[in-house]
């Protein structure tokens, strides 16, 4: 039984991540065995890809573009969480907008992101945000607002009322206990949505795309220059290595938090 | 320490009436329990006091000063949640110590403030404990511990004790009296159990649907309940009622019996109040009523003996536990009439019948 029921999940897991593992062999590959060999084991392997991705030329700059979407990731996450936090105290506690605004915000998620991009691109012209990391950071802590919003309204109702009359009753304000009280008890709720939105922003591309063009491309983006480096037909060794470096942090990311991730998800559910 | 009035306080949700022109003079020093059944508005009446419910109208005083509109922390009381509402990241000591913390005192005297609060609290071992490291009971002696520490006017406890198992429930109790003694503070403290109520009240407000019913010592409830609500709620077990009529030369127990009984002219009886413990069986043709015993109860120190009465009902005799009751025997019952009460049709309390 224990034997099916493994060989069952081998079979699933490999499918499901058998693009990733075409792209990590695929990296591996020099151009001639690449032309050859389309399976999934690497007869010579080399890292003349990666040596090739990490080449700054006057055109390319990996690092610049790795640093990009760290600024802007990290722009789009804290700000969004540290603008969810107190809104979601309110709707929680104060019950405010819990019919209206967080319906609206949430349906943010729903509308798909390409109807910002006209007003946007003109808006940022004006505001000279245009091809800035703290333009596209601002951008991409709305994206995250609604997900985060979400998560730390669930997770404040969870909490009891009578821990904020307690606070009250010990002579704390309303911002005291939003930091001193609830900010601490949440701290799962609030590096879930730290995660989540550093995840959704460093994967980012339409924005990226959109309103960056040399000084703040983040790497989803720059990653598509490598495509066709030295002209004539894409490169698919250079273009899989430059996947797998920009795919790297979120990925380790997702794995070391998974823990934290997964108990604040069900934390609600059983109450301690 | 202070007292602590209401002046027709009242609370009001939209429409809905919670609290209606409560007066209500606490003094200083004093143990007031309200108590009365769940959604009678209890927890509203303490937290319009302690000031996390707005008071819709009428005035709260504490030591005389309107406090009405002013903040909790402003009306300087402490108060003891059923959930004990114990902050999970902190640990005893900076639980206890987060409302001195909050003021701004020097972290010396903080610590001075709550190491004595624990040792009075018997906590000193688990002061570097979370909350989730403790018991129930533990969690509400902390709880009791964070209020002691700030050295409140008053004290006000939402049924500190109901999540509690009944042998920690004695000790709890215990615990809270001797602390009324030592501190010599005002407290108000709210339950549904009127064992608690009896036990720890200096006295008793008895509430119904948002209004006082009667107040008064334990003694005075227990003895002359205003009526029958007060009755019924007050001592355990249940007083039993029986239907009556004014008759010849008294009481007629609706053909099942009489009393001979002065009653003042105007006074129309319909129940006749009397407690289990007020009553005993005797032999079947003497005493003022008879029945048959359906079902007995044995209590180790009394035994309760049920008593189909006819049309008087169940009743329910405290009767000594060392002689044995059969089923369907047929008993007469004694009714101490000096002890019990009499009320009119609409359930208030007849006084001249004593
Ligand atoms: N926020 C509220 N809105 C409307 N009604 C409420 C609210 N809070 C309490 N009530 C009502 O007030 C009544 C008294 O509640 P409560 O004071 O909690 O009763 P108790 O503590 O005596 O059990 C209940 O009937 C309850 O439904
Ligand atoms: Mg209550």
């Amino acid at each position: 039984m224990t034997t099916l029921r493994w060989l069952v999940f081998g079979i699933a897991a490999f499918a499901m991540n058998f693009p990733i593992l075409v792209t990590l062999s695929t990296s591996f590959k020099s151009a001639r065995e690449l032309s050859t060999n389309p399976g999934l084991w690497v007869q010579a392997p080399t890292l003349d890809n990666y040596l090739a991705v990490f080449q700054v030329t006057d055109r390319l700059n990996i690092f610049l573009y790795l640093f990009n979407s760290l600024s802007v990731a990290l722009i789009g996450t804290v700000l969004a969480v540290a603008l969810a936090l107190p809104a979601a105290y309110a709707i929680a506690r104060g019950r405010l907008g819990e019919r209206t605004l967080l319906p609206f915000i949430v349906n943010l998620r729903a509308v798909p992101l390409i109807i910002f991009a006209i007003p946007l691109y003109m808006m940022f012209q004006w505001l000279a945000l245009l091809d800035t990391r703290l333009g596209l950071g601002l951008i991409l802590s709305i994206v995250n607002l609604p997900l985060a919003l979400v998560i730390l309204v669930n997770a404040i109702r969870d909490l009891p009322g009578e821990l904020d009359e307690a606070a009250l009753m010990d002579g704390a304000s309303r911002t005291q206990i939003l930091f001193r009280v609830i900010a601490p008890v949440c701290r799962p709720a609030i590096v879930t949505s730290l995660i989540f939105g550093f995840i959704t922003a460093w994967n980012e591309f339409l924005f990226g795309l959109m309103l960056t063009t040399s000084k703040a491309v983040p790497i989803t983006v720059g990653a598509s220059f490598f495509f066709a480096a030295s002209g004539g037909g894409v490169q698919w060794g250079v273009a899989s290595a430059v996947m797998v470096v920009g795919a790297l942090p979120p990925v380790l990311l997702g794995l070391i938090m998974y823990r934290q991730i997964s108990g604040s998800m069900t934390a609600g559910a059983v109450k301690g | 320490m202070a007292p602590i009035s209401l002046k027709k306080a009242g609370k009001q949700y939209g429409n809905l009436e919670i609290i209606r022109e409560l007066d209500l003079d606490i003094a200083d020093g004093e143990f007031v329990v309200i108590v009365g059944p769940s959604g009678c508005g209890k927890s509203t009446l303490l937290r319009m006091i302690a000031g996390l419910e707005e008071t819709t109208s009428g005035q709260i005083l504490i030591d005389g000063r309107d406090v009405t509109a002013a903040s909790p922390v402003e009306r300087k009381l402490a108060m003891v949640f059923q959930s004990y509402a114990l902050y999970p990241h902190m640990t005893v000591r900076r639980n206890m110590g987060f409302g001195l913390t909050l003021a701004k005192l020097p972290a010396e005297r903080i610590r001075e403030k709550v190491e004595a609060a624990a040792e009075t609290l018997k906590l000193t071992h688990l002061l570097e404990r979370y909350p989730k490291e403790l018991s129930g009971g533990q969690r509400q002696r902390v709880a009791i511990g964070r209020a002691i520490v700030r050295e409140p006017v008053g004290f006000l406890f939402d049924e500190p004790l109901s999540n509690l198992d009944a042998a920690l429930r004695v000790d709890m109790r215990l615990e809270i009296a001797r602390l009324h003694r030592t501190l010599g503070a005002t407290m108000i403290y709210v339950t549904h159990d009127q064992v608690e109520a009896m036990t720890l009240a200096d006295r008793i407000v008895v509430m119904k649907e948002g209004r006082i019913m009667q107040q008064g010592t334990p003694q005075a409830l227990y003895e002359t309940p205003a009526n029958l609500f007060v009755a019924q709620f007050i001592g355990s077990p249940k007083m039993n009622l029986l239907p009556c009529l004014p008759g010849a030369g008294g009481l007629d127990l609706s053909g099942e019996g009489s009393i001979q009984l002065p009653l003042s002219g105007r006074a129309a009886p319909a129940h006749l109040g009397a407690r289990p413990e007020h009553l005993s069986l005797v032999s079947p043709d003497s005493g003022h009523c008879r029945g048959t015993i359906e079902v007995s109860e044995y209590l180790g120190g009394t035994t309760s003996v049920f008593v189909r009465a006819g049309k008087l009902g169940l009743i329910n005799v405290s009767a000594p536990a060392d002689t044995p009751y059969r089923l369907g025997e047929t008993v007469g019952i004694h009714i101490d009439v000096a002890r019990s009460s009499l009320f009119d049709d609409a359930g208030k309390a007849i006084a001249a019948s004593r």
